[in-house]
Order: structure tokens, then C-alpha cells, then sequence
């Protein structure tokens, strides 16, 4: 960690001194770097894993958590970890979701319709149907082979591969950006950097690599009538937090969320 | 072999050819789906009008999910634009969405050639100029409207 701040700062300096085009491309070449580093280091989705095993991730004397992995072990089985480049609340929702679809038939149905029916709301907003409509069908396909008894390993596979994975986020990003644009007028309040629901979207919500917030889970829960329950663990008070989307659900889908980070849960 | 990035690629180049948009037009080279020659023509009743710009535009297997690199190979002279022809504009950096195609990348850099943007210069004289003595700007940009005719530039 240390080397890794030194390495920063040294970076912030031969950045500083740079003309602007310059400095463009090294703050994207560094980016890159980094991406690259954690890409060789993590998959997209990772297997499912004993959730005791995340005590070893912390040291013994770090009580706050050790606390409160052991509250998570009592209530869940299973972790599965996501790759932490700012795609991972899409991620973890678009394979968690459908994973527990592949054996839960009667909201299958209903996710089915409303993800269906997301295109169309995209259209209403003008959007590109040329390109819009290339991660609407990937997406549907995968959705629609949930229905035709793909087995959890296909799933997978079209998880881990990079292409069709990063696709199917595109297009979740883009059903979030979608609702919280027709529901505007309720999401402006949410937003506190002072841009407009837009510009919110246009910026943080569809670009790629752009880590996602509550707002981005409530507006993507809504669009598509699905119900997650996130178990915040940081260093901050004695219990785990624990928030439904929306509130008072049946949740279908848990997830665990560490600062910056999202992975899937496995009730007991 | 197949990759999401050569597949959308195709379909780009699909829809340009059937879809022509006005005043740009681009294709891949010969060889090679991933780089791709661009024409944009200077638009009607702006300093770049009868332009015929030439540019240069590199996907990675990452596209569309990354913006490509767009570069101008003929000779620009705007706001906006670097010496080396890259090309500064935010839907190619900070606000690229993957809905965007090659049709749109052309697009919104033609409407940039009369847009320009001062307030974050590429091209310190360009902005300059543009901002304080419009017709000492518009000098320049007619040389390289006429230099953009030459075929080997």
C-alpha cells in the first residue's frame, strides 16, 4: 500500500508538468494500467466460495469486521466474488439475478416481461435503436435462455467472457439510465453534485468503469420489478447494515457490499 | 475470428453504407476491420466549408465499450484540435457511451468543426483567434481548407 501511494505521487508530479494532450493520454494509459492489473488478477465472476473464507482477508485483531463477517456467516452460505472495475454492482445484479432465475420460475416470468419491455422505454427517450438495439437482443438472448434451461455453467461462460459480459452491463447501465430519465422529477433529489438527471446519466450512469451508487440500484431494481438485499459491511458501527431495494421486499437477489465494492451472497 | 468489437465494426460499416450520413463517410482499410479511413466534409456556410478532411480512426477490442482513437491526418486548425491531429471532445473521452457509433463519432466531430469549444483549447492560437480576431482565424482555416484538396496531405 505504501509503495503503492508513493507510486501516486510520483505519478501526480511527472503528471503535473505535462501540455494537456499529454497529460490526457498518460492519465488514460495509467488507467489502462490498472485495469489491466486487476483484470489479470480477478475474473469477471468468480466461483462460489465458502463465506468463512473472507475472515482470512482481514487480520484476527481487526475486530470491527471480524465482527461482522461472523454476523454474514450466520446468515449466509456462499460468497461470490466480482471483479472490482466499477462494473461490479452490474454485474454481480445481471448474474446473480438470473442465477437464482435459472430455479425460481415465477419471478422469471415477470423479469422476463420487464426486460422485454425496456427497449421500447429506451426508444421513448430517442435513443439510437441501430446500436441500442445490438445489446438489447444480446441481453434478451441471455435472458431468454434462462428460460430454456441453460445450465449455471453456460451462464458462466457468458459471464466470464470480457465481450459478451461487458454487453450485458452496457445494456443494464442503460436500463437504469433509462428509468431514472423517465422518472426524472423523483431522482433530481437524489442527485447532489448539481447536475441535471442527464448529465447525471450521461456521465455516471452509462459509462463504462463508473462505479454505481444507490441511486443507480434503486433506478435498476425499479426497471425491472426485481428486489436485492445489499449487506453493507465497513469499518463504521457494531452490525452489518442491511437495505432493501425497494423497501419492504421479498428480496431475490443478496449482496454484499464492501467501500467501492459488490459481490453475491448466499442465504443459508 | 469473431469478436463483439469486429462484429459491431461490421455492423457500423453496414449501416454507413446504408445509411449514409450527411458530409462524412468512412470505411475500414483493406486489411483490417479494427482501422478505419474517415472523410468529413467542411460544413456548408461555416470557414470549412469545400473542406475535405481526412482522418484516421483506431478501435481496440474494447469498442464499443471504449471509444476508438480518432486523429486527423490532414492538416486542421481549430480550437479543439491538437498539432498532431488527436482530436479534444468529450464524447471521445469523459462522456463516450457505448450507444455511440461511427456514424455519430463522424457526425459530432463535424458539427465541432464550427462549435468549437475555446474554453478547453487544444490548439492555444486556434482559440485565440477564434475568440479575438475572428477573420485572422477564418485566414487560417481557408489554408487548410485549400490544403485539404491535396490528396497527398
Amino acid at each position: 500500500m505504501a509503495e503503492h501511494n508513493s507510486n501516486k505521487q510520483n505519478d501526480q508530479e511527472y503528471l503535473s508538468a505535462m501540455p494537456n494532450q499529454e497529460f490526457d493520454q498518460a492519465v488514460t494509459t495509467m488507467q489502462n494500467n490498472i485495469q489491466t492489473e486487476i483484470a489479470a488478477s480477478s475474473a469477471l465472476v468468480g466461483r462460489k466460495e465458502e463465506i468463512s473464507r473472507l475472515k482470512a482477508e482481514y487480520s484476527d485483531d481487526d475486530s470491527p469486521y471480524q465482527q461482522k463477517i461472523k454476523e454474514l456467516c450466520k446468515l449466509y452460505s456462499h460468497v461470490r466474488k466480482t471483479r472490482g472495475d466499477g462494473n461490479c454492482f452490474f454485474r454481480a445484479f445481471g448474474f446473480g439475478y438470473l442465477e437464482v432465475m435459472l430455479h425460481n420460475k415465477k419471478d422469471y416470468s415477470k423479469f422476463q416481461e420487464n426486460a422485454n419491455g425496456t427497449f421500447k422505454k429506451l426508444m421513448s427517450l430517442n435513443y439510437p435503436a441501430f446500436t441500442v438495439e445490438d445489446f438489447f437482443e444480446n441481453f434478451m438472448s441471455l435472458v431468454n435462455s434462462i428460460g430454456e434451461k441453460t445450465t449455471l455453467e453456460e451462464l458462466t461462460q457468458s459471464f466470464v467472457d470480457e465481450g459478451l459480459s461487458n454487453y450485458f452491463v452496457v445494456y443494464l447501465r442503460l436500463i437504469a439510465s433509462c428509468q431514472l430519465q423517465i422518472d426524472a422529477d423523483f431522482y433530481q433529489n437524489f442527485i447532489d453534485s448539481g447536475k441535471s438527471v442527464v448529465e447525471f446519466c450521461k456521465t455516471e450512469v452509462e459509462p463504462m468503469y463508473q462505479e454505481s451508487d444507490h441511486i443507480h440500484i434503486i433506478a435498476l431494481t425499479s426497471a425491472l420489478g426485481a428486489s436485492v438485499r445489499v449487506a453493507y459491511m465497513d469499518r463504521g458501527g457494531e452490525q452489518l447494515i442491511f437495505h432493501d431495494f425497494p423497501e419492504d421486499c421479498e428480496p431475490t437477489l443478496h449482496l454484499l457490499y464492501k467501500p467501492g465494492h459488490y459481490d453475491i451472497l448466499y442465504p443459508r | 475470428m469473431s469478436t463483439p468489437a469486429r462484429r459491431r465494426l461490421m455492423r457500423d460499416f453496414k449501416k454507413i453504407q446504408d445509411d449514409p450520413p450527411t458530409g462524412v463517410s468512412g470505411a475500414p482499410t483493406d486489411h483490417n476491420i479494427m482501422v478505419w479511413n474517415a472523410l468529413i466534409f467542411g460544413p456548408e456556410n461555416t470557414p470549412f466549408e469545400d473542406g475535405t478532411f481526412k482522418l484516421k480512426i483506431e478501435f481496440t477490442e474494447e469498442y464499443p465499450n471504449k471509444p476508438p482513437s480518432v486523429k486527423f491526418v490532414s492538416t486542421m486548425f481549430h480550437p479543439n484540435v491538437y498539432a498532431d491531429g488527436g482530436i479534444c471532445l468529450d464524447i471521445l473521452q469523459n462522456r463516450w457511451s457505448p450507444t455511440y457509433d461511427v456514424s455519430s463519432i463522424l457526425t459530432s466531430i463535424q458539427s465541432l468543426l464550427d462549435e468549437p469549444n475555446p474554453n478547453s483549447p487544444a490548439n492555444n492560437q486556434a482559440a485565440q483567434l477564434y475568440t479575438d480576431n475572428r477573420r485572422e482565424y477564418e485566414r487560417k482555416v481557408a489554408k487548410v481548407v485549400e490544403k485539404s484538396w491535396n490528396l497527398e496531405c
